[in-house]
Order: structure tokens, then C-alpha cells, then sequence
């Protein structure tokens, strides 16, 4: 039906990347996209017009993140602008699910492209959409979405236990990943680190970061298709360049994130960071972990239906917007 | 059964947009009329619209809008309103206000809204009209609350969090009359305390100018001559819209909270014409009925009743209806209330016409005035035998009759009196 109606039913096609040779873009096209972005900063429109006139992929960020800005409240506005790839849309913004629809409508209009509802389902942060969009406007294949890890999951899965387990959530990507830890103050060993003044050791840190690279590695971060990690082969073997910035005490909540420099069974390189807001606390250019697969291979998972199958990883969207989308609901 | 007490208000009509205006334009009868610039064309023979001032609703973006700064009401919130949920939004926080209700007054299992309006056929229009230009999967969101018939208790009770009992009246004319009744039922018989009772129309080219293809509409140029219920020389209506909230409580709640109500709703009554779709049966058959089962339900002869505020919408049909049901019901000797047609100054208000004239009647029975029926220059002889006020009177009624009508041949009427 959609293509009955569509002007232009050659981009209309969720599959279709946005034809790089454009056709002309009139001055009517400039002034419809002026209107379409009207409460947008100029900067916006500016990015918008140049991304339409010439295809050029490169100001496509700054489309999007103008189009958050101008539906998020004012007083979110300002965290929108410092804010890294991890800042998540729902949770960290309060943007709800039916502006996440106005925006991605919006975004649709401005880039002429179209994006469907599974896709929205998987955008979750800032870097996931950013990432989404310029796959898109490139004609590649989107990256497989991150997935976010109740402590439910994380303590299912890991080898780590409480109260040595310094991750309270995750989000695992294909190429990334990021946790939160808050500290409660509860922690056993702050009562001797330091006397009367408790204090996150330096070293629990490290190891929380050194946690979430195991997380990473058990939940297939290790990038080799249908070989699991055995999470009793996991080891520390070392780390390089550790540098603390901040001093965390209890009420803080630790924003842990890596990415891994280097994979080959059995050694594991990741970069890592923890921030606390923005501000950042430690910093280490790498950890180096030793692991192995498991023997056999534990049930494949079918190709064709990858995260979204698993209850797990439908996490985007709260349920209001499930219902929304599910036509049978209404 | 619990009695039900008028203890609130709020009012955004072509006649003011606070009870201190509204109240003015009711003892001095003044008009709410203008030429509406949309109209000012050649092929629209009708030029008059009871206006709403200090909003300016036009674009069907509501971002665009303007309305008085006491107002502010979130993005997140605008999005999803019509005109006519805007007027109903602002109505509830100015009935609220009135109540003087707590956030937990409000919000709680004990109190529900009713609510009535025709829905948006603008925003229907608008967003009908982008889903077949720019796709299906491109229009807002929120295009479908925003515009059907239910926008007014959606956005309500998500906004101010109702908890008790909700739904919307679709009787036309007589919508908001119902929602009124119903609500009165809600506490009469103890499901609930407190209810809201809210109407409100948009008020533009897309709500009011289909009403010409059946004739009922006003063609005069003059705004002090467009509505004339009564006169001999009347034309069809004129159309407005707004926002009404009238607040509802229980004896209990009143005696808590230590109110001064405004009136008491002493009864109601409603029968059907079972005639035609859209004109009043000749004789007001169902509005004859209407008004006896009210004054009945709340034990009222008709020569207690010392006013009726008709519903006299000044259509050349509905009047005479209307008239010669109320010979049939103030024919005793002795029954000779007070008549008159407020929709003379605010013109019809259509689903919202119900909850506002309730409102108007509040106003007369705690002010302790009888507003006459403007406008009327030489009035229809059918009259004769009625007493059709032509100018406000400081005289305090004790019982009031209201009536409202709706396609169909919808007749719902209700009995308010004065509290002590």
C-alpha cells in the first residue's frame, strides 16, 4: 500500500540505501525540508540540505542528533550535546516511545528514507542510531544490534559471583560494550579502604572493567560464529597504560565501557574506561584476557532469526510501544 | 442515593474565557459574534462565528499554537490535542482551580470524567490528507487520539490521572447533557464521589461550515442578529466551540472539603423523538417527555421551576419544537417560568453545548440572576403563553430546568437548584 502513495516508490523500500546519485533537489524539495525541520537549530537544516543536494553521507549525524535535540525537553537539550554514544534514548533522555516515532518520522522526511518497526526496535542508544542511519545512507547492511543484559542474565551467565560482581546492567554491541555499577556503599572491603573513608579501590575498577570484557566474551564478542566461550577458561594475563582520573565513593555510579584492540583465541585484548557522568575516572589502554571455547557446540543458533527472537533482546521499546506497533492490539 | 452537587467550573467560550467575564456577558448580554475571515469568501454564504479570542488554534501543528501564558502545557502534552481538547485542557485546570480540588482529589479510584465532543474533523482532514501524501507510516503517532471523537477523555484522564470511572457520550447536541446525567448517576448511587463532566468542539471552518449542507446555519452578516432564538425572523444557528468542565460531588465530599456548592443537580430525565435523523419532531414529542421525567426524578412541580434555559439553538424547526413542548409541560396555572436561549450570546456550541449552559445555569442560581434571551426583536407568536425573558432580571431562581437536544431526536433534560 505504502507504495501506492509514495512519491518516490524506488526509496520507499526499508532495504533500499538512499540513491547516492540523487536526482536534482529542487528548491520546492529545500523549502518542504525547511518546513519539515522548522524547530530544528539552523545547523540542522544546514546539514539536512547538504546531505539532500549532494548525498554525502558525512553530515548525517549532525541531522539526527539536531532532530533528538529539538523533541527532547529543553532541560535534556544540554545533555544531548555532551553526550557520548552510550546516552540511551528512553532511559537516559525520558524520551518516551511515541516521540521515538515522531523522530524517526521526522528523520525519515528530512533524509528521505524509511525505516521500519524492527529496525526501531533495535535502537536504543545514541551510538546505535547513529551507527543505524549512516549504514543506511550508505546502502550497507545494519550493524546486528546491541543487546541489553538485565543483572538477571549477567548472573546467570558469568563465572564471577556476588559479592565479587561489580556489574549491575549490560549492553553488549558487536563491536563495544558498556555496563553500569553503582556503589552502594555496602561493599565489604569499604569499610577498610579507607578507614572512615570509603573509597573504590582503584583495582576493583580494573577488575569491573576485566568483568565486562568476560561478559563480552561469553555473550560472543569474540566474533567466531557458533563457538562459544567457556567461561572457566577465562583469565587475567595483564594490562598496560592504567590511569585514575576521579576518586568514586559510594552514591556514584560507574559508567564501565570497552572495545576490544585484539581477538584470536586464546588471547583478548580490550581498551577500557569508566566514567562517572561525564567525568572520567580510569582509563586503561589494555587488558589482556586468556579463554578458550567450549568442546562441543552448544545448540546453533538459527541464522535467519537472530537476537530478536530471544525475549531477551527485545528491549528498545517499552510496551506501550509494542502496542502501538502490533496492529493486532489495536 | 447520595445528592449531587455542582461544586466547580470551567469555562473557555465565545462569550469570555473566566467566570468573571462569562458571568458579565450573561447579566449584560453581550455576544461572543464575529465575522470569521475564513468565510469571507463568495461561494460561503455564511459569515458569523461565535469566536473563541486569546486562542489561536489554526494550524494543525500544535506547536504553532497560542493561548493565554497561564497556561503551560508541555510538548508532550500538546501533541496530542485537537483545539478542542486544548479548550477542554484549559477548562479543567481553571474547574479545578475552582473546585479547589488537591492533586489527590483528582487523582484517585473515587472520582472519573466524563466527556463529550464531536472529535476533530480538522485534524482528521489534516492527517488523512499527509498519510496519502507522504505515507502511511509518516503521520503522527499521535494523529488518531488526537483527532477522533474520544480525544477529549483520552487526553483528560492520561493528564490528570484519573482513576475512577471514564468514557465519552456521542449524542450530538445532547452529548454532553448525557455525559452530565450519566456522571450524576455515577453518584447517586455511590460508584463514585466526584466526577468531572467536561464538553468542548473545536471551533473552525471544519466543524462548524459542514452544518450549511442541511440549511441549519445562519446566513445573516450582522453578529447582533445571526442568533435569535425565539424571533419570528430567525435563520439557523451559529456555530462556536470552547471548552466546559463542570465539577460534580457528593453530599460526603462537600460536607468534607466544607465547599459551597453552586446548585444542587436535583434530577434528570431523557426520552427520544423516534422520528427523524436529523429534524425535531414537530410537537417536541421527546422533549415534552424529557422534561417531565426530569422535574419528576427530582420532585419539582412545573410551577416550582422559575427558569428554563432552552435549548432554542434559533433553527427555524428546533424553536418550534421546542416551544410547543414547553406549552405542553408549563400549562397549569401558575407554571410560568422564566425562558430564555443563552445560545442567543454564544451561539451552539453543538457536543459542548450541554456542560456549558449547566454552566451558565450554575452561574445564575450562586449569582442570583435569570440572563434573558438576546436578540429578539419581534418574537415568534407561537410564544404566546410563554414567558420568553427578553432582559436579564436580578431575580435568584430556586429550581432551574435545562434542556439539550440532539440529532436523532435526542432530548435529555436536568433540574438544578439552589443551595442554601
Amino acid at each position: 500500500m505504502a507504495e501506492d502513495v509514495h512519491k518516490n516508490p524506488e526509496v520507499n523500500g526499508s532495504k533500499q540505501p538512499f540513491p547516492t546519485s540523487a536526482k536534482s533537489f529542487t528548491a520546492e524539495d529545500e523549502a518542504a525540508l525547511t518546513e519539515a525541520l522548522k524547530r530544528c537549530s539552523p545547523a540542522t537544516i544546514e546539514a539536512a540540505v547538504k546531505f539532500r543536494k549532494t548525498g554525502d553521507p558525512t553530515p548525517v549525524p549532525t541531522v539526527v542528533i539536531g532532530i533528538i535535540e529539538r523533541f527532547a525537553e529543553p532541560d535534556q537539550r544540554a545533555r544531548l550535546r555532551v553526550a557520548d554514544d552510550d546516552l540511551r534514548l528512553i532511559e537516559d533522555l525520558g524520551i518516551d516511545s511515541l516521540t521515538m516515532m515522531e523522530i524517526v518520522i521526522l528523520v525519515e522526511d528530512a533524509l528521505q528514507m524509511s525505516i521500519n518497526n524492527d529496525e526501531l526496535r533495535n535502537l536504543r542508544t545514541l551510538g546505535d542510531i547513529k551507527i543505524f542511519i549512516d549504514c543506511k545512507v550508505r546502502g550497507l547492511p545494519p550493524p546486528k544490534p546491541s543487546r541489553f543484559l538485565p543483572i538477571e542474565h549477567i548472573g546467570a551467565v558469568m563465572p564471577i559471583q556476588p559479592p565479587f560482581l561489580f556489574l549491575n546492567e549490560a549492553t553488549i554491541g558487536s563491536s563495544s560494550a558498556s555496563a553500569k555499577y553503582k556503589i552502594t556503599g555496602d561493599e565489604f572491603f569499604l569499610k577498610g579502604h579507607f578507614k572512615d573513608n570509603p573509597v573504590m579501590p582503584a583495582s576493583i575498577m580494573l577488575e569491573a572493567i576485566g568483568q565486562l570484557a568476560v561478559l563480552f566474551l561469553i555473550e560472543g564478542g569474540h566474533g567466531e560464529e557458533g563457538k562459544q566461550a567457556d567461561p572457566q577458561t577465562i583469565y587475567f594475563t595483564g594490562c598496560e597504560g592504567v590511569r585514575a582520573h576521579r576518586i568514586c565513593k559510594p552514591g556514584d555510579t560507574l559508567t564501565i565501557s570497552i572495545k576490544p584492540k585484539r581477538l584470536k583465541m586464546p588471547l583478548a585484548t580490550i581498551e577500557g574506561q569508566i566514567r562517572v557522568g561525564q567525568e572520567k575516572a580510569v582509563y586503561v589502554e589494555e587488558i589482556t584476557l586468556t579463554y578458550g571455547f567450549r568442546e562441543a557446540v552448544a545448540q546453533p543458533v538459527p541464522a535467519a532469526v537472530p537476537e530478536v527472537a530471544a525475549p531477551k533482546a527485545v528491549h528498545s521499546l517499552p510496551a506501550a510501544a509494542a502496542r502501538i506497533i502490533s496492529p493486532a492490539a489495536v | 442515593m447520595s445528592k449531587v452537587y455542582i461544586t466547580g467550573l470551567g469555562l473557555i467560550t465565545s462569550i469570555g474565557n473566566d467566570l468573571a467575564s462569562i458571568t458579565r456577558s450573561l447579566r449584560e448580554l453581550r455576544h461572543g459574534f464575529e465575522v470569521y475571515p475564513p468565510f469571507d469568501q463568495p461561494d460561503v454564504p455564511v459569515k458569523i462565528v461565535g469566536t473563541i479570542k486569546e486562542f489561536s488554534v489554526d494550524s494543525s501543528d500544535p506547536e504553532d499554537w497560542v493561548f493565554p501564558k497561564k497556561y503551560s502545557i508541555k510538548r508532550e502534552i500538546l501533541r496530542g490535542l485537537a483545539p478542542n481538547s486544548l479548550f477542554a485542557y484549559c477548562s479543567m485546570l481553571q474547574a479545578i482551580e475552582d473546585a479547589r480540588l488537591s492533586p489527590d482529589d483528582v487523582a484517585n479510584p473515587q472520582t472519573g470524567l466524563y466527556a463529550a465532543s464531536g472529535g476533530s474533523p480538522f485534524l482528521t482532514h489534516h492527517y488523512h490528507e499527509r498519510m496519502l501524501k507522504v505515507g502511511v507510516m509518516r503521520t503522527s503517532p499521535l494523529g488518531i487520539v488526537a483527532s477522533i471523537a474520544g480525544t477529549l477523555n483520552f487526553n483528560l484522564v492520561a493528564h490528570f490521572k484519573i482513576l475512577g470511572a471514564s468514557c465519552g457520550f456521542s449524542s450530538a447536541c445532547a452529548s454532553s447533557m448525557h455525559a452530565l446525567a450519566f456522571a450524576c448517576e455515577e453518584i447517586r448511587t455511590g460508584r463514585q464521589q466526584r466526577m468531572f463532566v467536561v464538553g468542548a468542539e473545536d471551533c473552525n471552518t471544519d466543524s462548524i461550515l459542514p452544518f450549511a449542507g442541511m440549511r441549519a446555519l445562519s446566513l445573516q452578516t450582522d453578529p447582533s442578529l445571526a442568533s435569535r432564538p425565539f424571533d419570528v425572523a430567525r435563520d439557523g444557528f451559529v456555530g462556536t466551540g470552547g471548552g466546559a468542565v463542570v465539577v460534580l460531588e457528593s453530599e460526603a465530599e462537600v460536607a468534607r472539603r466544607g465547599v459551597r456548592p453552586y446548585a444542587e443537580v436535583a434530577g434528570w430525565g431523557q426520552a427520544s423523538d423516534g422520528y427523524n435523523v436529523a429534524i425535531s419532531h414537530p410537537d417536541g414529542v421527546g422533549l415534552h417527555l424529557a422534561m417531565k421525567l426530569a422535574l419528576k426524578s427530582s420532585g419539582c412541580a412545573p410551577e416550582e421551576v422559575d427558569y428554563v434555559n432552552a435549548h432554542a439553538t434559533s433553527t427555524p424547526i428546533g424553536d418550534a419544537s421546542e416551544i410547543k413542548a414547553l406549552k405542553a409541560v408549563f400549562k397549569t396555572p401558575g407554571a410560568r417560568p422564566a425562558i430564555s436561549g443563552t445560545k442567543a450570546l454564544t451561539g451552539h456550541g453543538l457536543s459542548l453545548s450541554g456542560a456549558m449552559e449547566t454552566a451558565f445555569c450554575a452561574v445564575a442560581l450562586r449569582e442570583g440572576f435569570i440572563p434573558g434571551s438576546a436578540h429578539i426583536s419581534r418574537l415568534d407568536p407561537l410564544c404566546d403563553g410563554l414567558n420568553i425573558l427578553r432582559t436579564t432580571v436580578a431575580e435568584a431562581p430556586k429550581v432551574v430546568l435545562n434542556n439539550s437536544s440532539g440529532f436523532g431526536g435526542a432530548n435529555v433534560c436536568t433540574v438544578l437548584k439552589q443551595v442554601n
